[in-house]
């Protein structure tokens, strides 16, 4: 059989267009190759701006998780300038950033993600039909219904900064808004709304306290069992349909994960350091590493970039991003044996490249370190070791399990707010280095920042993107989704739709075509869409 | 029916995201009810196996009739005017739209980045982008200043970061049902109807500009931004908080300063240290007054306005 190679593109745009190659021998991907295709510059744009252009500049990274660089883009600047951020802000930054993620599941999962559960390759399916009906783009019931109410949580967003996406009511020393009686009576409310109109009836089937109750990989087959309402709602239809379609059988990855965990605790985190932020977070930072089974905090002082196959002229030592200098190669030509991306290799001092997302937050959930008041959740760390690690199945069900958990988080914020208290402090301009993170809905996020002589001397950021679509690092070893890609089936070279799965379970936003070329007679085979 | 074909070039997805939580009509609606087909979108899925490549040639060879193109993201030139820096589908996202906007009956650009260039067109702009018919205030951009569609039109713009969704959807469903006859453009091309009022129209902290009477930091429960904290309300053009945003509210009712961003400028001083969240002003005079004023009415006005304002403005009026 000769190589066949199929170049894929666009997929995804978080940070751009990214282009991915793949090599087919016996039906099996033997070799992958992830490009980011698009490059604007933003760390560049950055240079010599004020202190706090950041908070403006860098939510326009990425419109699908700008809560989230604005977050960054926050608590950066407050550890840099050693600021009071009263427990209301810390609360009402957290808020912005839960309904942001809210927001993100459904319009993922059905918008992006389910329409490929219509693929014609799943025609002898039992499910293909109900899978249609549902899952259809535009026409689906489910579709229809989820990708319309992924709108409402971010209603809130607007109730706190005025509009979503691209506010940047969060500041250092707090927040812009002052919330009154009416702002969080209509944000329970559009909770609510989430929660009765779709998360219970449509997604789960039953109440979130029952959902609530299944922490091991036999407590979820047993609930599957329990009512035809569970298995028929769209998460156990899901489930059911991805076993029979081999959902779980591919995809695996790297088998190690990072989270830099986030939502500090609003009573925890006034004060913010960089050295304090572990022991602030509700939910805890940490690598998993699942060939010794162990869990450890992350710092960002493990984290590493290498440009050796990047489009930068920055040398192939592994660099912190402090001492990143961004520097775009004008010659952006696909050298596969050199350059051939924009996004940079990503890595862990002690435990190399880590996969990111939400099957990683989960996965570290289920880890003892950490604080003991943290929040601790062995579900999906249960199910990966019962189903023998990750897959394109699992990757999913992690991002979903977070619907329920975001959703009190939600509750917590508004129960605690005290709205006749401080929701900013004005806080000293001043020199120095700072670093925020959290978790977008696709991942962990931070920014670094320097200032100095009153602006900004470097600006760094490193997105969940960055980690998992990087190229190979100084050592030729594959990035993430390169890895994931490894060893899928391709059932049907005309149409592979597995590469799209592997893309989209990472959380591509984009749609991309595919076309295949015989190796030996360039005949070109097909096109399709994987994100 | 109308075709809709919708292409990102530097672009962050905002745009996209903001049409996504459209109401009255919703997307979904939108292609249900409103006549729209939308041929392909980077993310809002379409039919599997379709070949993306050979629908944009069948485009451009008009096989398809393309009735609106619609573009978010800048158009990026780097380096050196090749555009290789936003490759798409193997080739410079530039000679797509290129070929694209000679065969549209309409082009839409939709968000700063398309209309003006929008951030990644800040100084040093690396990537050497453009807005699609403008770069900042200055006529041209990509396609030139004498670019008109197979309509006649010259390129409708949608600016804003992002562009507010019943923006997106009206001018759609107006060309689509074939009102579009019915709209004025401004001198920036933009529909007179969002974009004649100014952000301040509507805005709930008017009775305090008026009596000059300002919110002097973040959080506080009273005034008006403009004088402090920099607000552009009264010197940008949008519907704001007319058509309020994401249906409960606007920047400027939450206590956020306008950044004026359905403006070519935007962002305002290129975000030189000092200018982020503060009135820039001169001898205590702010630099930018609202326009049609000029200074001396404006000192005059102020002195009135502050002898008349009452106790009330002083206190905090937006209370728990």
């Amino acid at each position: 059989m000769p190589i066949q190679t199929l170049d894929i593109s666009p997929v995804g745009r978080v940070e751009g267009d990214l282009d991915i190659r793949v090599e087919i021998e016996d039906g099996y991907v033997t070799n992958a190759w992830t490009q980011a295709e698009l490059f604007r510059g933003f760390e560049v744009i950055l240079r010599g701006k004020d202190p706090q252009a950041g908070l403006i500049v860098t939510p326009r990274i990425c419109g699908i998780c700008g809560a989230s660089h604005l977050s960054c883009a926050s608590w950066a600047l407050d550890t840099a300038w050693e600021t009071t951020v009263p427990r209301n802000a810390i609360l009402a930054r957290n808020l912005g950033q839960i309904v942001e993620s809210l927001q993100s599941i459904p319009r993922y999962f059905y918008g992006l993600y389910a329409i490929d559960l219509t693929n014609k390759k799943y025609q002898n399916s039992s499910f293909y039909e109900e899978a249609c009906r549902r899952f259809a783009p535009f026409t689906g019931t489910s579709y229809e219904m989820g990708v319309t109410i992924s709108g409402k949580p971010v209603e809130i967003y607007a109730l706190l900064g005025g509009q979503w996406p691209h506010s940047s009511y969060m500041v250092p020393g707090g927040v812009m808004c002052a919330p009154t009686l009416t702002d969080v009576t209509r944000a329970w409310s559009i909770l609510e709304y989430f929660r009765t109109n779709w998360i219970e009836p449509v997604w789960l089937g039953c109440s979130m306290e029952r959902y609530e109750q299944i922490k091991t990989y036999d407590d979820f087959m047993a609930w599957l069992d329990e009512s035809p309402n569970h298995a028929n709602s769209d998460l156990g239809f899901y489930w059911r349909m991805g076993l029979d379609i081999g959902l779980d059988k591919y995809g695996a990855g790297v088998g190690k994960y990072i989270t830099w965990g986030y939502l500090p605790h609003e009573d925890k985190y006034q004060k913010p350091t960089i050295e304090g932020r572990n022991a602030a977070l509700i939910m805890k930072s940490g690598v998993y590493d699942s060939f010794t089974d162990t869990h450890t905090l992350m710092d960002h002082n493990f984290a590493r970039e290498n440009t050796m196959h990047s489009w930068y002229d920055e040398g192939s030592e592994n660099v912190h991003p402090f001492d990143r200098t961004t520097k775009p190669s004008y010659n952006n030509s696909k050298d596969f044996d050199n350059a051939y991306s924009w996004a940079t290799a990503v890595s862990h001092t002690n435990y190399g490249r880590l996969e990111a997302g939400p099957l990683a937050r989960q996965i570290v959930a289920g880890g003892k370190h950490g604080e003991s008041w943290q929040h601790y959740d062995g579900f999906i760390l249960s199910m990966f070791k019962a189903m023998g690690g990750a897959s394109v199945h699992l990757r999913q069900l992690g991002r979903m399990h977070e619907l329920v958990k975001l959703y009190r988080q939600a509750e917590h914020c508004l129960r605690e707010f005290k709205l006749n208290d401080p929701w900013y402090i004005k806080p000293k301009e001043k020199d120095g280095r700072g670093w925020g993170a959290t978790e977008a809905a696709r991942g962990a996020l931070c920014h670094w920042v320097e200032l100095e002589g009153g602006k900004i001397k470097n600006y760094q950021v490193v997105a969940p993107t960055t980690w998992n679509v990087g190229p190979r690092d100084s050592e030729g070893i594959r990035g993430p989704i390169e890895e994931a890609l490894i060893g899928i089936p391709i059932h049907d070279s005309q149409d592979p739709v597995e590469v799209g799965h592997v893309a989209r379970s990472f959380d591509s936003c984009l749609v991309c075509t595919v076309h295949a070329h015989d190796a030996n007679t360039g005949e070109e085979l097909a096109r399709f869409r994987t994100a | 029916m109308a075709n809709v074909l919708w292409l990102q070039g530097g672009a962050c997805s905002g745009n996209t995201m903001s049409f996504l939580n459209a109401e009255e009509p919703t997307v979904c609606d939108l292609i249900s009810d409103f006549g729209i087909n939308i041929l392909w979108h980077p993310s809002l899925g379409m039919e599997l196996g379709a070949n993306l490549q050979k629908l944009l040639r069948d485009c451009i060879s008009g096989q398809i009739t393309l009735d609106i193109l619609v573009f978010e993201g800048t158009v990026i030139n780097a380096p050196n005017g090749t555009g290789e820096w936003n490759r798409f589908a193997d080739r410079p996202m530039k000679d797509w739209l290129n070929d694209l906007s000679k065969a549209a009956n309409f082009v839409v650009a939709v968000g700063d980045c398309a209309t003006w260039g929008g951030i990644p067109a800040m100084s040093p702009n690396p990537s050497q982008s453009q807005g699609l018919q403008f770069l900042k205030r200055k006529e041209g951009g990509f396609l030139g200043k004498d670019f008109r569609s197979k309509a006649g039109f010259p390129v409708i713009n949608i600016p804003g970061c992002p562009a507010h969704p019943d923006w997106i959807t009206q001018i759609l469903v107006a060309i689509a049902t074939g009102r579009i006859n019915d709209i004025t453009l401004d001198e920036l091309h933009r529909p007179e109807t969002f974009f004649k009022t100014f952000t301040q129209t509507g805005c709930t902290r008017n009775m305090h500009f008026a009596y000059k009477a300002s919110t002097t930091e973040f959080g506080q429960r009273k005034g008006c931004l403009f004088y402090d904290l920099g607000c552009r309300g009264p010197m940008t053009h949008s519907s704001c908080n007319r058509i309020l945003w994401n249906r409960v509210s606007s920047k400027t009712r939450a206590g956020m300063p306008c950044l004026g961003c359905t403006e070519p400028e935007f962002p305002f001083y290129n975000l030189q240290p000092g200018t982020v969240f503060k009135t820039q002003t001169l001898l205590g005079v702010p630099k930018q007054l609202p326009p049609g004023i000029n200074a001396k009415d404006y000192a005059l006005l102020t002195v009135v306005a502050k002898d008349t304002a009452p106790k009330w403005t002083e206190e905090d009026i937006f209370t728990v």
